[in-house]
């Protein structure tokens, strides 16, 4: 898939134009075509050199609609990057509208994920939201015959500021034209407003996704129909992946009203090896005709693969050396062997399901020989080109049309709904609706990988942790999404999955540090691993977090202290502009939040019930948002069931864009982070995935929730994303409550009553 | 041909009876603000009221529901400011959304039973529907404000 992968750092840097190719027809605001552009916008525009409403466009009514490229997942993203563009666009709130475009090599690379969407693109709206400003006042001061410079502009009104005429956007739009061209040095030099100037941003203005979501009328991509459609199903494969149907007996749905055909199709991207896809003209139809054909399938490779053959694989890969390092500072081997107290465990993640309440889905549809696709996608720019690669098209004839999605987390980046829809479209000759079962659904996610991990510490005679050596086996998401993303070992050895190992190279002062990154081959074929909310902080920040209290307690120390003590904004830990400026610290400050809300150490707590800290850098090192949780949980002496009383977290998001979907995110994550710590467990037995529904999946329910303490930190530095990374710290912050209520350790998820109950005994 | 009675309007359907009520509602009449979870009652998604009780419309046939009157989210109101709908509003519950229909319906049928429901009955009632986006503890304080609207009017 990497062929179709160019243009991955998005648009290229180019003018910025701001303008109306005939007056009163509107503005709009967004890249040239070509660089550096000899005409103004106008002439850029009449000549057609112009991507068309790239970022923003504004009607003669002065009603401005910021063109999201982001998938709205709840995360209310639409409304977080249009208050950036509106903040400096100094029009009325009333006024700003969002829309979600299709896909189009013009956008750049399109993907959400990685709590990125806020933190890579405030800088640039907030400059486009500038310059069309800048434009607008300008234009307006021309039609009042007064100079800009005299003028200034607020909630969509250009003043002259001494005279006190002025215009508003409407009118000033309406007369046209506006011909503005910004260089890229132009556009960099904008002055944007500070932090404590700021109007919009920071506010908590109403989420424009919502009234839609009350109602009823918010359209998903399961809830999208095209005429003559037929209703798609596939038979579930009796193996995660690998298996191929050979043949398919329909007799037994041949008497089933509105049964057409069951396909047998092959897929050429290996997303799948193939399909049986049965077609029938209602989904009831399909639903009952996929119970009743029988296929004879090659189960191919995976057939016998249990999840201890897949753990067995990592601890053999680890023990065996395999991998290449990600971190090396120091000497590990000095520090060892000049440790006065070393610590060892070994750390496991169980296999994860996404979850998302909407499950996969897509209706495909040929048109004048341009494939569209309608669902909700994370990662257009991929998905549209492995479906044209499924189908032997060009990729510029594959449009995603996107969706409102039932939520995401990471699901969506991949392309597994859209290839087989589009597959049975071309194979019927009509467009195709297809949607998973919630089986397929569990049984056929890109899951999150088990994981293996082992940590060796060395503490030195003053009590502080100097030594740190790492492993962390997994399979390998980015391998399989984008091969080009993998990274260079630090030893230059091999490439490893930076994204399977984030996290592990994380902001606590330890100067001799090694970490190794393996592939889980085994994994890698049975369990094609995916990108899970948090991604691999999730098990790395499990590992070290957890590591730090048994460290701690190894040496007598306060888990609070000792971490805090390893947090100096020092060597490589000091931190840089913009995203990690104020380095270690500001982790220090947050546990320090977080503990002082909690009465860590202060409060009084019943018998066996007791406090337990972390903090995280998720999700990665050079995008950290500084987080900390002090989880209060009681374990019953008896049968060893845990409960979590309350969450106290503590985030440092630099700048909240919209405080009220900052809070949101975190009351969400914490429970989300919670529920995978304890109620979600995948298994594999015989290459297939044991869970199948909520009857065997259980996540967390409204009655088992957690209490929340939410405590925001803004400093006025760049806004970092919050959509992640409290699901990462309440894991550890769990166990070492756990341990410190009871005595026990549990290093593997589920956190279970069992295995309290049993570390209780070996304690 | 069965005749359905949905949020006050006859709806003729040409599907065999079996048909589960879910598909009837959404892929049929596309009255799509009902949502298709899990197929088996356990995550409320598709939650309609029947006869103004709260059903899980996944587990229940067309010929089931033939003569029953019907609400669904797009009917719980016709001008969508039913207590809860306000509430949702107010409190910005919804994230992702695609639940959120079903925990309406779901509320909005138990308000009418208990209008002045303990945090104790809230959670009882409301545990059998998912929010994978994890919106409880706002959809716990919008049963409340739900509640507290319901009174003063």
């Amino acid at each position: 898939m990497t062929k179709h992968m160019k243009d991955l750092g998005g648009a290229t840097r180019r003018d910025v134009l701001v303008g109306s190719a005939v007056a009163g027809t509107g503005l709009v605001v967004g890249y040239s075509v070509l660089p550096h552009v000899t005409g103004g916008a106008r002439e850029a525009l009449a000549a057609g050199n112009f991507e068309p409403s790239l970022f923003l466009t504004m009607e003669p009514s002065g009603i401005a609609t910021v063109h999201i490229t982001k998938t709205e997942m709840g995360q209310h993203v639409g409304t977080a990057l249009a208050q950036a563009v509106a903040e400096e666009l100094e029009i009325d709130w009333n006024d700003v509208r969002v829309d979600y475009p299709d896909s189009h090599e013009k956008w750049g690379l399109m993907i959400t994920g990685g709590s990125w969407s806020v933190n890579w693109t405030f800088d640039r709206n907030s400059r486009i939201g500038a310059a069309a400003r800048m434009a607008l006042v300008e234009a307006g001061a021309n039609m009042l015959g007064v100079p800009a410079n005299e003028c200034s502009a607020a909630n969509s009104t250009v003043t002259h500021t001494s005279t006190g005429q002025s215009a508003t956007y409407s009118e000033i739009i309406s007369a046209g034209p506006i011909d503005r061209t910004f260089s890229e040095d132009e556009m960099k030099a904008i002055e944007l407003k500070k932090f404590g100037e700021y109007k919009l941003v920071g506010t908590s203005v109403p989420a424009l996704d919502i009234p839609a979501k009350i109602n009823g009328t918010a359209r998903y991509g399961i809830d999208v129909f095209v005429p003559n459609m037929v209703y798609g199903r596939i038979v579930t494969w009796p193996t995660r992946w690998g298996a191929m149907p050979k043949s398919v007996d329909d007799s037994a749905a041949s008497g089933i009203d509105g049964y057409i055909k069951t396909e047998i199709i092959e897929d050429p991207t290996g997303v799948q090896r193939g399909y049986a896809i049965v077609l029938a003209e209602s989904i009831w139809a399909a639903e009952k005709a996929a119970d009743a054909v029988s296929v004879d399938w090659d189960l191919g490779p995976n057939a016998s693969v249990s999840t201890a053959d897949i753990l067995g694989y990592a601890k053999k890969a680890t023990a065996d050396g395999e991998g290449f390092a990600w971190v090396i500072d120091g000497d590990t081997d000095a520090g060892m062997s000049n440790a006065a107290t070393v610590v060892e465990a070994e750390y496991e993640t169980s296999i994860g399901y996404h979850g998302m309440m909407e499950p996969m889905n897509c209706v495909a549809m040929e048109q004048d020989g341009v494939w569209h696709l309608f669902t909700a996608c994370q990662w257009s720019t991929r998905c549209t080109a492995m479906t044209a690669e499924a189908l032997g098209v060009e990729p510029a004839n594959v449009v995603h049309h996107q969706q409102y999605a039932g939520t995401g987390f990471g699901r969506r980046l991949e392309p597994d709904a859209m290839i087989p829809a589009a597959l049975a479209a071309k194979a019927a000759g009509r467009p195709v609706k297809l949607v998973y079962t919630r089986e397929q659904d569990v049984m056929f996610d890109f899951h999150q990988s088990l994981t293996y991990q082992t940590v060796k510490g060395g503490i030195n005679v003053a009590g502080d942790l100097d030594t740190m050596v790492h492993t962390v086996c997994s399979a390998w998401a980015t391998k399989r999404q984008a091969p080009g993303f993998l990274a260079e070992s630090v030893d230059k050895k091999g490439k490893i999955d930076p994204f399977s190992t984030n996290g592990s190279d994380h902001w606590y002062n330890v100067p001799n540090q090694y970490v190794r990154s393996i592939e889980n081959l085994v994994g890698q074929s049975a369990t094609p691993p995916g990108q899970l909310r948090a991604v691999a902080p999730t098990w790395t920040m499990w590992a070290v977090e957890s590591f730090l209290d048994e460290a701690a307690h190894a040496v007598g120390r306060d888990p609070l202290e000792f971490r805090t003590s390893l947090l100096k904004a020092v060597g490589k830990n000091v931190g840089t502009p913009p995203n990690t400026v104020g380095g270690a610290e500001r982790l220090r400050n947050a546990l320090l939040v977080a503990a002082g809300r909690a009465g860590y150490g202060v409060k009084p707590l019943p018998a066996n019930t007791a406090q337990g800290i972390a903090s995280v850098t998720s999700q990665e090192r050079g995008s950290p948002t500084w987080t900390a949780c002090v989880a209060e949980v009681h374990v019953d002496p008896e049968s060893g069931e845990p409960t979590v009383n309350k969450l106290t977290v503590a985030m440092d998001v630099g700048t909240a864009v919209n405080p009220d979907g900052v809070l949101a995110q975190i009351q969400g994550s914490a429970i989300y982070g919670t529920s995978r710590v304890l109620y979600e467990n995948i298994t594999m037995k015989d290459g297939s995935i044991e869970q199948s529904n909520f009857d065997t999946w259980t996540p967390m329910r409204i009655n088992q929730a957690p209490e929340i303490d939410v405590n925001i930190i803004q400093n006025g530095h760049y806004p970092a994303g919050t959509g992640e990374p409290v699901v990462t710290v309440v894991g550890p912050a769990i166990a070492n409550a756990i341990q410190a209520a009871v005595g026990a350790r549990v290093r593997s998820w589920p956190i279970t009553a069992e295995k309290i109950k049993a570390a209780m005994q070996e304690a | 041909m069965a005749v359905l009675n949905i949020n006050g309007v006859s709806h003729v359907v040409d599907a065999p009876g079996d048909t589960k009520l879910l598909w009837v509602v959404r892929e049929h009449l596309r009255l799509t603000g009902t949502k298709f979870g899990c197929g088996i009652g356990l995550c409320g998604a598709c939650t309609v009221h029947l006869n103004g009780e709260a059903v899980r419309s996944c587990q229940l046939q067309l010929s089931d529901a033939e003569g029953a009157t019907i609400t669904t989210i797009e009917g719980l109101d016709p001008k969508g400011q039913h207590p809860v709908q306000k509430a949702w509003l107010e409190l910005q519950i919804p994230q992702c959304g695609y639940c959120q229909s079903g925990q309406m319906m779901n509320a909005a049928a138990f308000l009418e039973s208990n209008s002045s429901p303990s945090d104790a009955e809230i959670l009882d009632a409301m545990q059998g529907n998912i929010c994978r986006c994890s919106t409880y503890a706002r959809i716990k304080q919008g049963v409340r404000r739900a509640a507290q609207m319901m009174q003063e009017a």
